[in-house]
């Protein structure tokens, strides 16, 4: 037996008062996790400190013209560049069958965003050969059990095919794109750009945007600044910006989150450290006699201050351990279900530092004014009372 | 012997006067309950408020045509052709001879947010002449409507309140054209009023969109007359790919869309919480028990039966909880309740609404936290009607 | 034969409320090592006060308390608190078992003060608790234990750094006469075989039979002739 045995035992000593502890601490861990979790797959999600993206000043949801793409691709610090169109896709049902198709420029798209695929160079040769090639997320893929080599039709919520005069396009697809946790590409499903221009209706030789490579991240500033500059006054102008700053400020719009994250997490941790505070002064007020006993066998108040602080740190900490491990479950889970469209959300390794913070803290706080009470405790009263 | 109801009242008024010997602990189930009820309000309310502003701005006598398939204004497509046709269909409004339509184009520019000073997008509406006489319930309340075929704006005045960058009297440049902002409008409790308003022509033309509508807004003589419009304009090849209804079932369709989200998170964080707080709850009930282990024992004794044991700290929790749910109310209230935010709409653009606390949310979060002095009673009265009536523990 | 303990001018009071009780006014007296003194009083006469001075877990106000010839009244609180766990073993009335230990936990819990080795320990708590009579018990709880057990437990407890000293209050309180007789006759042979010091207060003029001498306290005051025999 040792002094860490001692405490546990004390710990234990109720169990379904000790069980019913964990539990709502776990609770209030599993709320953090998760919405920190939620909140960095919003804004990083895999970027790159050199890559950046132009678009529409207007809106991101304005078209630039081609031409736009040479000269951007030209500037000075820009190492590789690529262009991007929001097909609007869907699988069948509008409602459920969401899927975000992008029409891009196969080979320059594997150069901006060579890190995020892991594609066999097979299926990638496949892709740049038939101009009617697909590439999808693989979670995409299994969702609608879709296999390699089949045809898919796709249909669109903005385009009419030239065509055939409908809203669907037939599509092969030739391969499927890796997700690990965290990818960009979780959603994504991606087709030629020029047989997606030549078979529209409307909107020809117009680009969503422009993902590109700086030579390095210094550059970043001079390089947005040359290309808004590039188009100043246009008919098309452009705003460039990093990738985490777009993706940002998009999350911006939803709301003001980290107020929102912030407000719900604390509410949660303010509930725990209510309860967690007030059961364990009460469990070391109950073992006042007890104490009593400890300093009179002689364990000093500075030990007996240490065994229940102790004690309050274990519990918090075990809560906190649970609860990030039922959190990296759920998240694995849905993460394997998803395939929808969207980032998938993954267990934010940021979450693990802000978990081990605030469970220190709080077993600090609930653990403190027992630990002095018994710190300061004197043998003669903790006898007197009973 | 007292009756068993007279038992259950001589316990409980003995348990409910104890509650302030566990103070700390009581306070803390409290407040844990009337957090966890806060913060399910305030997803629900925010669910609430969004769902009624989209619901409300729908007119039950005014048919939409839309792209099939477009779950957004932004994504669909009618063309000049077709808008042409709609006007000739069957019960469309007419004034001085005119039919009263609105072929529209919905493109998104950037605003200001005030309260966080980031860009966000802005729903700009390009509306026909008959666009303001077929939104009867919006009305000019500054400046004047603007004139058509002039570069000339009109804003909400919900979007005035959160955003800026367009306000009365100023000039804006977007994509190298001016607009002049000569009115502000009000349509309380609609997603229009999170707009801005323009000329179709003008905006076609300075967004490089000629010819371009997305969606074409019919007014019809009365509500019943959009089935027989429809049923018009399906037998219509040339109208194929359109889908028409009503634009109080369009916006229906958008609200639950929009609000699905939202009352996910509302309950997965209210549930969650819910859980934490019933945790909670069931300590202070057992210590609650346990405290009284003598004072039961005693009781039991004398001749009080093990149910009035049970109900006595059944009403304990059940008071807690219920406290709990009140202050969570009244948190709600004064927190949130009524004030103006604005999200990401359908389509990509803002929509300015307020929280909205309805009788049936507070009573949802009311049962709520009646469910959780439920749970947190049952085990623990349980436990305290099984306390046999032994004279050591009476005497302890 | 040495003195253990020497009680020099004690004076010792309480605040209860507004009112200052005086328990002790220049109480002086000693002890022998290898005594076994029963100290018996009524309620109130001081004699729980007298084994807290004895055991360092009080102060005097005043005066000197002397312990192997070293003055612990002067001792830091720390000082005293590992003076406490070398010297001094503790018998209370209701045994103050941890619930949550088993007897041979209970027994060694003094040791963690110790730096001895895990085996060591175990050796001793082993011969504590044979000394006792429990080496068949040693998995048991206190709940599971019978009142006269468990006290046997705590003697083990007391004896088992192998203090100079036991200092028991009503050690027999609580137990039927039998048992405390066993309880009496153990701590008889701690006295006399390994020569442990014994000061037990006690109501029970039973008990205080046991003793090789009886002190009356009363008033904070002991009587004169029987300090002096």
């Amino acid at each position: 037996m040792n002094d860490f045995a001692l405490v546990s035992k004390n710990l234990w000593r109720k169990p379904v008062r000790t069980i019913l502890l964990i539990i709502s601490i776990t609770i209030a861990f599993l709320i953090l996790s998760l919405m920190l979790s939620f909140n960095s797959s919003l804004s990083n999600v895999n970027t790159l400190p050199t890559r950046m993206v132009t678009l529409s000043k207007i809106n991101f949801t304005e078209s630039l013209p081609i031409a736009h793409y040479d000269r951007i691709a030209r500037t000075e610090g820009v190492r590789a560049a690529t262009h991007m169109n929001w097909f609007g896709g869907y699988y069948q049902d509008p409602a459920r069958g969401f899927l975000p198709v992008f029409a891009v420029d196969p080979e320059t798209y594997f150069q901006v965003y060579a890190e995020d695929l892991g594609i066999p160079a097979a299926e990638r040769d496949a892709f740049f050969r038939e101009r009617t090639a697909m590439l999808v997320a693989a979670p995409v893929a299994e969702r609608w059990g879709w296999r390699v080599g089949q045809r898919i039709p796709i249909n669109s919520n903005i385009f009419t095919n030239g065509t055939t005069g409908s809203s669907t396009w037939e599509f092969t697809l030739v391969g499927t794109i890796p997700t690990p946790p965290g990818s960009s590409q979780s959603g994504s499903v991606l087709i030629h750009y020029d047989y997606f221009n030549e078979t529209i209706t409307f909107g020809r030789d117009r680009i969503g945007w422009v993902p590109f490579l700086t030579t390095s991240a210094e550059m970043n500033d001079s390089v947005a600044n040359a290309i808004d500059q590039r188009f100043a006054n246009s008919q098309d102008e452009t705003s460039t910006q990093d990738e985490a700053t777009f993706n940002e400020s998009f999350a911006a719009q939803l709301g003001n989150i980290g107020l929102v994250i912030t407000l719900v997490v604390s509410a949660a941790f303010i509930a725990i450290l209510l309860i967690v505070g007030t059961t364990m002064a009460l469990a070391v007020r109950e073992r006042t006699r007890e104490v009593g006993v400890m300093k009179t066998l002689g364990f000093s108040s500075g030990r007996v201050l240490r065994m229940v602080l102790a004690e309050s740190l274990l519990l918090s900490f075990l809560g906190a351990a649970v609860g990030l491990g039922l959190a990296a479950l759920i998240l694995t889970v849905l993460a394997s279900s998803g395939g929808g469209g969207g980032p998938a959300i993954s267990f934010a390794p940021i979450v693990i530092a802000w978990a081990a913070l605030i469970a220190l803290a709080l077993g600090l706080v609930t653990g403190l004014p027992p630990a002095l009470q018994a710190y300061r405790m004197r043998i003669v009263d903790a006898f007197a009372r009973r | 012997m007292a009756s068993l109801l007279d038992q259950i009242g001589a316990v409980t008024s003995l348990n409910l006067r104890s509650i302030p010997q566990r103070g700390a602990m009581s306070v803390a189930s409290v407040v844990a309950v009337a957090l966890t009820i806060a913060v399910l309000l305030f997803f629900l309310a925010l669910a609430n408020g969004l769902r009624s502003t989209v619901e409300g701005s729908g007119s039950e006598d005014v048919a939409i045509a839309i792209r099939e398939g477009s779950n957004a204004e932004l994504n669909s497509v009618v063309t000049r052709d077709q808008l042409a046709i709609l006007a000739t269909g069957p019960n469309v409004a007419q004034r001085d001879g005119v039919p009263v339509v609105s072929g529209e184009l919905l493109v998104i520019v950037d605003g200001v947010k005030r309260s966080s000073g980031t860009n966000a997008n802005m729903p700009f509406r390009g509306i026909g002449p008959e666009g303001l006489a077929l939104r009867r319930s919006v009305n000019i309340t500054q400046g004047r409507m603007f004139s058509p075929g002039t570069n000339e704006i009109v804003v909400g005045a919900g979007l005035l309140r959160e955003f800026s960058g367009f306000e009365f009297g100023q000039t804006i440049r977007i994509r190298g054209g001016e607009w002049q902002v000569v009115g502000v409008f009000e349509a309380p409790g609609m997603v229009f009023e999170s707009e801005l308003w323009a000329d179709i022509a003008v905006t076609q033309s300075l967004f490089n969109r000629p010819n371009v509508y997305q969606t074409m807004r019919i007014q019809l003589t009365s509500p019943a007359a959009v089935q027989a419009y429809r049923t018009w304009a399906e037998g219509d090849t040339r109208l194929n790919g359109l889908e028409i209804l009503s634009e109080r079932d369009y916006y229906a369709r958008q609200a639950s869309q929009s609000t699905q989200g939202f009352m996910a998170i509302a309950w997965i964080l209210g549930i969650m919480m819910a859980i934490g707080a019933l945790a909670g709850a069931l300590n202070t009930m057992y210590s609650s028990v346990a405290a009284r282990a003598s004072e039961i024992a005693t009781l039991r004794i004398i001749g009080f039966s093990g149910w009035a044991a049970f109900f006595g700290t059944m009403v304990e929790a059940l008071a807690l909880s219920a406290l709990g749910g009140v202050l969570g109310v009244i948190i709600a209230f004064v927190a949130f309740n009524g004030r103006t935010t604005s999200t990401l709409g359908s389509g990509f653009t803002q929509l300015v609404f307020k929280f909205d606390l309805s009788p049936s949310i507070i009573a949802t979060a009311i049962v709520v936290a009646i469910i959780i002095g439920l749970f947190g009673g049952l085990l623990p009265g349980i436990r305290a009607a099984r306390q046999r009536p032994q004279l050591e523990l009476a005497s302890g | 034969m040495t003195d253990l303990i020497r009680l020099s001018d004690v004076e010792k009071s309480y605040v209860r409320g507004k009112e200052k009780i005086v328990i002790f006014d220049k109480l002086t007296m000693r002890i022998e090592a290898g005594d076994f003194v029963a100290i018996m009083g009524p309620s109130g006469s001081g004699k729980t006060t007298l084994l807290n001075l004895l055991g360092g877990t009080d102060r005097p106000d005043k005066g000197a308390i002397e312990f192997d010839d070293k003055h612990i009244e002067k001792l830091s609180e720390g000082q005293l608190t590992a003076w406490r766990s070398v010297n001094v073993g503790f018998i209370f009335q209701f045994y103050n078992l941890m619930p949550i230990l088993t007897a041979a936990q209970n027994v060694e819990l003094p040791l963690l003060l110790t730096k001895l080795s895990p085996k060591k320990r175990r050796e001793n708590v082993a011969t504590a608790l044979q000394i006792v009579g429990l080496e068949d018990r040693a998995k048991h709880r206190p709940r599971e234990m019978s009142g006269g057990q468990q006290q046997r437990v705590a003697i083990a407890r007391a004896i088992v750094s192998d203090p100079k000293l036991l200092l028991c209050d009503e050690p027999t309180g609580d137990l039927d006469r039998t048992t405390a007789d066993e309880i009496l006759s153990t701590l008889q042979t701690l006295n006399r075989e390994l020569g442990k010091t014994i000061i037990m207060v006690t109501h029970d003029a039973e008990a205080a039979k046991f003793a090789k001498r009886v002190l009356h306290l009363d008033k904070g005051r002991f009587d004169e002739r029987e300090l002096a025999a």
